[in-house]
């Protein structure tokens, strides 16, 4: 191989790559990423065996070639040299970089050992604007599970419903929901949560759209150069369509911003109690009350003026709040909530496709 | 559709002996880990392995070579393909569960009391309360044992105890075994080691009798396992003994468990066996100090029959510090080598003994813990001297002055000094915050103890 490329194109290219290689894997040349000259252009590969990540770099390749390097020194490497041209020549399992002044030998291994890239077979395909994609999993991601004893909850889901695209992810004390875009495709795709949140890193929004392609076992993202493969989550996703309320007794409008600092506040003297926060609308007062207590700390109580509805109170985690709050896009939040076991709504009264949901804990 | 066999898991795991062989173990472990054969009804036969690398691995690399196994191990020219799935699944289907919960705790459900193999007991009758030497350091150990013994299952439950080697807790917990019996000679009391424990689950799965396995255990009523540690990294066997604990804890049947660290120590331990481990009684049997050290061996001595001098018990006592079984052996060489020469066992007999075998433990100096605590961290024992302040270098400064602190107790302004700071504050701020932070962090926590593990290693 005999190439050259920018040291910006290689160094964004690497800190994409790069970061999937696994550092603590059984087989060494996963440390590595592949380094591979195809089609006028070169392509860096780095894979965990759950997800399998690569990008393709515009450079003048005089030589073919490919190997594998270590991902963390050739990333650093390279991000410490000045913006300029990069020249990459192979020789056996060794790559030699040249740029202006500085020239380095990296021991490598060749690149017949690295693991197969998996492709899609007759592949189903959609395409999602990039910033409705981008916005949707910023949203739902978070409320998808890390418990591995229910795997389906370890992952996002990709549905549609009439037409539409949705995302969704819950851990079963949460559930999040976005409807992304008008679709005639049909799609229902169950994609590990650490995908998503890796596609998130890489998802440039000066591209216009994601184009996903799927087969039953494998899903493809493929974002402007950079491809990104994972597989599905096997199982049946719970409905959780029948489980969102539409009317409610007691509901509060207020400002979002006041609500994510008290509730920020009232967090502070809820720690010993798992963020357990009391939240109370009057109708009388037309306030919102937040109130957190702490045997051995002390306690809180902030009130929030604004339009209620009905009266009544309910018992919370302040970290799920948070979590939502600090993803909603208007000024105002609303709070929505019927009987103390039933599930809360927080919405933007503005925006109906995204719907958010907490369970309440026992008061 | 396809069917899994006895005879195909058979041949499956002769094959793969035969490839760790010729494979390195890094590939071995990644790609063959967890696969398994299947024979169609037609005759041909399908690899299920794990994801799809490791389908396309074994496609493009090792398909001739498995093929030629198989051939080896009697299976006629197979046809074979590849398929990605789930390997057998011990554990239960959860997927049932509802979807949004308000409560976390699991329902377990009763086991019920079908046998298929009697009950084994495990215990040596020699371990029993009246042989154990009570001193400060086992007291509480021995007081809640003894309780436990009178009342199973509902008054520590679970009891774990943890402490150095030979300091007598698997002779504890198999004098309560020993006790129940006594009292009740229907109970049904299980010792098992952790080790045996394992090997008993995996030839249950390999023999497809895991209801059996699972039966047995959890129709006990007091379960003793010695030497918990050895289950971690053992996913398979932690989730079957997470669900064995919660079936007996259940029902009040009493558990009892040895450990030589304390829960929040043993790694790879799962969280939820972590947290129910430390949910009755733990109890830290401590190294027993000098006086009890010279009973034990008064004790021993007179069980052989032998009378020894104050000064010889003394003298064994100050030689061995930590480990009784250490302390017997010393004895029983030093009894053993006096009948040889036919010599009484006194001071000068004792002191030729222990001044060839004498082996002082190792000591571990500031620098080396230093060394240590940079080389996990891969970076230079410069670093850590000198100025720099960048996270990736201040994290493991602290580290080392935790460490220092906890392992070789120095004084403050003496850390200070190792680590070339010239105020003390420093140090105390730095052990303060690893210690906060360990109880909240998992990764400081994993990497303490196996700085810890390689500094004594």
């Amino acid at each position: 191989m005999d190439v050259q490329v920018t040291q910006e194109n290689l160094n964004k290219a690497l800190a994409n790559v790069a970061r999937v290689a696994s550092s603590r894997s059984t087989l060494p040349i996963l440390n590595n990423i592949l380094v591979k000259t195809e089609d006028n252009r070169l392509r860096l590969s780095a894979t965990n065996l759950d997800i399998a990540l690569s990008q393709h770099i515009g450079t003048k390749v005089k030589k073919e070639g490919s190997l594998t390097i270590p991902a963390r020194l050739f990333q650093d490497f390279v991000s410490n040299l000045p913006k300029t041209t990069i020249r990459l020549v192979q020789e056996d399992a060794k790559l030699h970089v040249t740029a202006d002044n500085y020239k380095s030998t990296i021991n490598g291994m060749a690149s017949d050992e690295f693991p197969v890239m998996p492709s899609i077979q007759k592949p189903q395909k959609i395409s999602v604007p990039t910033t409705y994609l981008k916005k949707a999993l910023q949203q739902v991601t978070f409320a998808a599970s890390s418990d591995e004893a229910r795997p389906v909850l370890t992952g996002v889901l990709l549905n549609t419903i009439d037409s539409k695209l949705f995302i969704a992810a819950t851990d079963s004390y949460r559930l999040a929901e976005k409807e992304v875009v008008k679709t005639d495709n049909q799609t229902k795709l169950l994609v590990p949560v650490s995908a998503c949140q890796d596609l998130l890193r890489i998802i440039d929004e000066s591209e216009g759209s994601v184009e996903i392609e799927f087969d039953r076992q494998q899903v493809k993202f493929t974002v402007g150069d950079a491809e990104l493969v994972t597989r599905q989550i096997d199982g049946e996703y719970p409905d959780y369509k029948k489980l969102i309320p539409t009317k409610f007794q007691n509901k509060a409008a207020v400002l979002k911003r006041d609500l994510l600092s008290v509730t920020k506040i009232a967090g502070l003297f809820s720690r010993e109690n798992a963020g357990s926060i009391v939240a109370s609308v009057d109708d009388a007062t037309k306030k919102l009350t937040i109130k957190s207590i702490a045997s051995q700390v002390g306690d809180n109580i902030s009130e929030i003026e604004g339009n209620t509805n009905g009266s009544g109170d309910i018992t919370l985690n302040s970290r799920y709040l948070i979590d939502v709050l600090q993803v909603l896009d208007g000024d105002q939040v609303e709070i929505c909530f019927n009987g103390k076991l039933d599930p809360i709504v927080v919405r933007d009264p503005k925006e109906s496709s995204y719907t958010h949901i907490i369970m309440p804990l026992k008061s | 559709m396809s069917q899994r066999g006895y005879s195909e898991d058979k041949i499956w795991q002769a094959v793969l002996g035969e490839i760790e062989l010729s494979v390195s173990r890094g590939s071995f472990v990644t790609w063959f880990k967890n696969t398994s054969l299947v024979r169609r009804e037609n005759g041909s036969y399908v690899v299920q392995v794990q994801n799809i690398f490791a389908k396309n691995q074994l496609e493009s690399k090792y398909s001739e070579l498995i093929r030629a196994t198989l051939e080896k191990n009697g299976i006629e020219g197979p046809s074979l393909s590849f398929r990605v799935g789930n390997p057998s699944k011990v554990h239960k289907k959860i997927e049932d569960q509802p979807i949004l919960v308000k409560d976390t705790k699991r329902q377990v459900k009763k086991s019920g009391n079908v046998l298929s193999h009697s009950y084994r007991q495990g215990l040596n009758v020699k371990y029993t309360f009246e042989s154990f030497i009570v001193g400060g350091a086992n007291e509480l150990a021995y007081a809640a044992c003894q309780a436990i013994a009178q009342d199973p299952g509902n008054k520590y439950n679970p009891l774990f105890l943890y402490g150095g080697v030979g300091i007598g807790k698997t002779h504890l917990i198999q004098a309560v075994g020993n006790q129940v019996l006594k009292s009740n000679k229907e109970a049904r009391v299980i010792y098992i080691s952790t080790e045996q424990f394992v090997q008993e689950f995996l030839d249950a799965i390999r023999y497809k009798k895991n209801t059996d396995f699972a039966g047995y255990y959890r129709g006990a009523d007091v379960l003793i396992i010695d030497d918990i540690q050895f289950i971690a990294g053992k996913e398979k066997t932690q989730e079957e003994f997470f669900h064995t604990f919660n079936a007996l804890h259940q029902a009040n049947k009493q558990i009892i468990i040895s450990s030589d660290k304390p829960p929040r120590e043993i790694p790879t331990l799962e969280e939820r066996l972590r947290s129910r481990f430390a949910w009755g009684m733990s109890i830290d049997m401590q190294t027993p100090d000098f006086e009890t050290r010279c009973a034990i061996i008064q004790t021993k001595a007179s069980a052989k029959g032998i009378n020894l001098g104050v000064d010889v018990v003394e003298y064994l006592s100050q030689g061995v510090r930590t480990n009784i079984r250490e302390l017997e052996g010393t004895l029983n060489q030093l009894l053993a080598l006096c009948e040889m020469r036919n010599i009484d066992p006194d001071l000068q007999a004792a002191k030729n003994l222990l001044g060839g075998t004498k082996n002082r433990p190792k000591h571990i100096s500031p620098k080396h813990v230093i060394e240590r605590t940079a080389k996990f961290f891969h970076i230079s024992t410069d670093d850590i001297l000198g100025p720099k302040r960048d996270k990736d270098i201040v994290v493991p400064r602290q580290v080392a002055m935790y460490m220092l602190r906890n392992e070789l107790h120095l004084s403050f302004p003496k850390i200070a000094r190792e680590l070339g700071r010239k105020d003390h504050t420093t140090a105390i701020h730095s052990v303060e915050k690893i210690e906060r932070e360990q109880s909240q962090d998992d990764t400081i926590k994993q990497a303490l103890s196996q700085i810890r593990e390689k500094l004594y290693a």
